[in-house]
């Protein structure tokens, strides 16, 4: 009886057990978010590898193509409504320090509203990357960024796919090939490139392309891309991002940390406004607290945690209010120097206004950088001419940048000579190679960004919060054929949001993933997904909430 | 005293039409999904930044409180202040306007000029050899998209042959002090060939089919057999008698036809480079600039409307039968 008994409790039990993963719900249609063919077809070929490879592990994906508009509105605003998207980051010089991106990406105090709008949390992330920011010994620092890299490797809060080779070409019978500077990170179209192109011949104007259009010349307005090749020539910087990717000395001679929250830094002697007025300690002074007035509030953050300025001949000493190891490169390099005698009666204006300082477009631009305003038709160009007095000066006449909205056209221009340096070409970069197979003057340079293409995981929602479900998905895909069909070779894989052009920081260890749809669904089972009619389901006693 | 009411009543209409036109694009553009802050989304872009944006585009007020401040604002002439810009939207405006209205009328002119000569010419051959293979071509013309003939143009003229520039309305860093300095020299006409062209040859169909039949509706008239019984010249028959009366439609197909080509300059514009509303106003919908977009548009309808009102009042010229009730 009593064996009998427990018999029945046996066979009831391992009954239980049988029918627990059926109790398990299947995972709901997964979406993924794309931009159209059209505007970004490499992006749109790897979502579709993407979500090849994830069909295979057993999952229903769903590719929904949007423009960036429609896209960008419902990850950043409607945070809990996307499970998985592509993304991009772009390279930019201030990026060559890795704090921006391994802490607003990541932290916890960005999610609701800020840039980790995946909604990643993790507590022991947050503490090491709260640290590295207040190390001022690099070699320490250098620990830190590693370590944080190391835990998203183990994470994968992101699935990093590539960093993207920036590749431009330039006319080696109007440029000499010696003159152009290659940037780490960055690539040949950078501001030392155009303050160091010699003329090989007697054409002496740099003739570029942006197939986007300026939206303004403002030193205290962050307004894009192209308009920042502009900024970055007019006005100059305390310090300067160097072709190696770490700060050096631009406007500033010197600098001195005197503790870990103050930092003297001396000006540049001789240097001119373009309209002939010096440049002094008290402009330099002005620029930093006009940057923080709340009249130019895309700057505002990169100047927050001054908490005082003071001057002293040459001499400005900022106090800070925690030590910050990026201050050279987030704040010193970034802040346009801008003339007091122009800006104050404008910010005060301002103040009366309810507009800002971003609304001002200066008739003719005043700054002190190696190049100064000439002229700039809407839509059409923006000429600039080489600035004689500068300590740095250039060595060609003009910089001339055209608009053409026309990739095709931009280099059919390239060939027929109409334009002299492609500083963007949004098509296949594999058309540049075949260009300059036909004209041995065009030289194509590919360089690896600082930027990064990958796809988000919205953490939100089940069952991405999962760490085990996440490296699965990410392990399913090989990142050499993202290389190969998405980007034809112009990319190199990767597995850390810190790219590889950044060699003091990055951590090679990152890049030792296996990948494969054998090894994804070993991995899925170990964590306790299963499969039922080719259909994958939740870990037993997991529900679907979201149908 | 007729006439004057009849003018009333006409400026009465147009200004409902204008109203319209404002309402509709106002709700149009808020309706459609995407969101103005999105150009600015980076790793440095605060919740305290977003809520300034909102606030200084004025998006944190009530729809219908939005629409009643832009109603007012337009009525004191003021188009707003461009999202993307920052700048002043009349401004932008005009700085593209002018660009944008000397390629349509270039296109436009050089279009029915020669469509209606053509038109009346094939009218005349009808049945001829010349009709075999005139009218398939005017067909193919007509069915080829601007944005393909633009590159087909560009690809032979300008990158093989290197006629003609690739873009733009000067050469490189030229300096051109006005508008009007600009427009007279022999580097703008240069620069504005190709795009001229790639517009006329899509436009030339309309004006020559259009011709070409009513001047076989008209040569069946009797005051042209009359014409041909009393023995003048084939020459006067057709264009001083037929060509004449045919051409009154016309006239009004190309008021309709400023229209179409403003939306052909869209794509016309992107393919050449060429700096003016249409491509402006494709950026500002897609970057949901809504002062910029809703200001060009309803510049865009200005003109249609004013051309329509030209028509009217052309036709009126033309043929002094209208104006008889």
């Amino acid at each position: 009886m009593q064996s009998l008994l427990r018999a029945t409790a046996w066979v009831a039990l391992t009954a239980a057990a049988g029918i627990m993963p059926a109790m398990a719900d299947p995972i709901r249609t997964i979406n993924l978010f794309t931009r159209p063919q059209a505007a970004q077809p490499s992006e749109y070929q790897f979502v579709e590898l993407i979500a090849q490879e994830w069909r295979k592990l057993g999952l229903d994906v769903n590719v929904q193509v949007m423009p960036w508009e429609q896209m960008s509105e419902i990850v950043w605003f409607k945070r809990d409504q996307w499970d998985t998207t592509a993304w991009q980051m772009v390279g930019r010089p201030e990026r060559s320090d890795p704090d921006e991106i391994v802490f607003n990406l990541f932290h916890t105090s960005t999610a609701e509203k800020g840039f980790n709008f995946i909604g990643y949390n993790n507590p022991a992330y947050d503490a090491l990357v709260e640290k590295q920011r207040a190390e001022l010994d690099p070699e320490a620092r250098k620990a830190l960024v590693r370590e944080a890299q190391a835990i998203l490797a183990a994470d994968q809060p992101n699935m990093m796919l590539v960093h993207p080779k920036s590749t431009y070409v330039y006319n080696a019978a109007v440029w000499k090939p010696e003159s152009v500077v290659d940037q780490g990170g960055i690539g040949i179209r950078n501001t030392w490139t155009y303050m160091s192109l010699d003329p090989a011949g007697d054409k002496r104007d740099i003739v570029l392309n942006s197939s986007d259009t300026v939206r303004a010349i403002n030193p205290l307005y962050i307004s894009g891309g192209t308009d920042s090749w502009i900024t970055e020539l007019l006005w100059d910087r305390l310090m300067r991002v160097g072709p190696d990717g770490l700060p050096q000395l631009w406007a500033a001679s010197a600098f001195e940390w005197i503790d870990t929250t103050t930092i003297k830094v001396t000006l540049r002697e001789g240097m001119k406004w373009h309209d002939g007025q010096p440049v002094t300690a008290e402009d330099v002074k002005f620029s930093f607290e006009a940057a923080g007035s709340g009249e130019a509030p895309m700057y505002g953050p990169f100047v927050r945690n001054i908490t005082g300025i003071e001057t002293s001949g040459n001499d400005i000493t900022f106090k800070l209010a925690n030590p910050s190891a990026a201050f050279l490169t987030a704040s010193l390099a970034k802040i346009n120097l801008i003339p007091k005698h122009i800006w104050e009666p404008v910010i005060e204006d301002q103040k009366t206004k309810d507009t800002n300082a971003e609304s001002y477009q200066e008739a003719t631009p005043i700054g002190s950088g190696p190049f100064k305003f000439t002229s700039w038709t809407a839509n059409e160009e923006v000429v600039l001419s080489a600035n004689a007095d500068h300590f740095n000066k250039p060595k060609a006449d003009r910089w001339i940048l055209r608009i053409v909205p026309n990739v095709e056209a931009a280099l059919g221009m390239l060939k027929s000579g109409e334009i002299n340096f492609l500083a963007d070409f949004p098509g296949d970069p594999s058309v540049l190679n075949a260009a300059a197979a036909a004209d041995p003057n065009l030289k194509v340079v590919s360089t690896v960004d600082i930027g990064f293409r990958y796809v988000a995981f919205n953490h939100r929602r089940a069952p991405f919060n999962d760490a085990a479900f996440r490296n699965a998905l990410s392990a399913a895909v090989d990142r050499r054929l993202i290389v190969g069909a998405a980007f034809k070779g112009f990319a190199v894989p990767s597995n850390s949001v810190v790219s590889p052009a950044l060699a003091f920081w990055h951590n090679e260890e990152t890049g030792k993933m296996e990948t494969g749809v054998d090894k994804a669904k070993a991995m899925l089972a170990a964590a306790g997904y299963t499969l039922e009619g080719g259909k994958l389901h939740y870990p037993a006693g997991v529900t679907e909430t979201l149908k | 005293m007729k006439a004057f009411s009849a003018i009333g009543a006409r400026v009465i209409q147009t200004l409902f039409v204008l109203w319209a036109v404002v309402t509709i694009l106002f709700f149009l553009f808020r309706l459609m999904p995407g969101s103005p802050l999105a150009a600015y989304i980076d790793p440095n872009f605060t919740p305290e930044q977003q809520d300034a944006l909102m606030a200084r585009f004025g998006l944190d007020k009530p729809l219908w409180q939005q629409y009643f401040i832009y109603l007012g604002n337009l009525l004191q002439g003021d188009l707003g202040e461009s999202f993307f810009y920052r700048t002043s939207v009349a401004d932008r405006i005009f700085a593209l306007l002018p660009n944008t209205l000397i390629l349509t009328f270039s296109s436009l002119i050089l279009a029915y000029g020669i469509g209606v000569l053509a038109g009346a010419y094939l009218a005349w051959k009808r049945g001829g050899a010349v009709e075999q293979i005139a009218i398939p071509l005017v067909l193919t013309t007509r069915a080829m998209p601007e944005f393909w003939l633009g590159m087909i143009l560009l690809a032979v003229f300008s990158f093989s042959l290197g006629w003609f520039p690739a873009g733009g309305t000067r050469p490189p860093g030229a300096d051109y002090p006005t508008l009007w300095s600009l427009y007279t020299s022999a580097d703008f006409w240069r620069h504005m060939t190709l795009p001229v062209l790639t517009l006329a040859i899509y436009a030339q169909g309309l004006p020559l089919l259009l011709m070409r039949s009513n001047m076989l509706d008209v040569m069946k008239e009797d005051f042209v057999t009359m014409a041909r019984i009393k023995g003048l010249s084939s020459y006067s028959v057709v264009i001083r008698h037929a060509a004449r009366n045919a051409l009154l439609p016309v006239m009004t197909s190309f008021a309709i036809a400023v229209g179409y080509q403003i939306q052909g300059n869209v794509v016309v514009e992107t393919v050449f480079s060429w700096p003016g509303l249409g491509r402006e106003l494709v950026r500002a919908v897609s970057a949901s600039d809504y002062p910029l977009a809703q200001g060009a548009f309803l510049m865009i309808a200005v003109v249609v409307i004013a051309m329509n009102l030209v028509a009217d009042l052309l036709y009126a010229v033309l043929d002094p039968r209208v104006t008889r009730e």
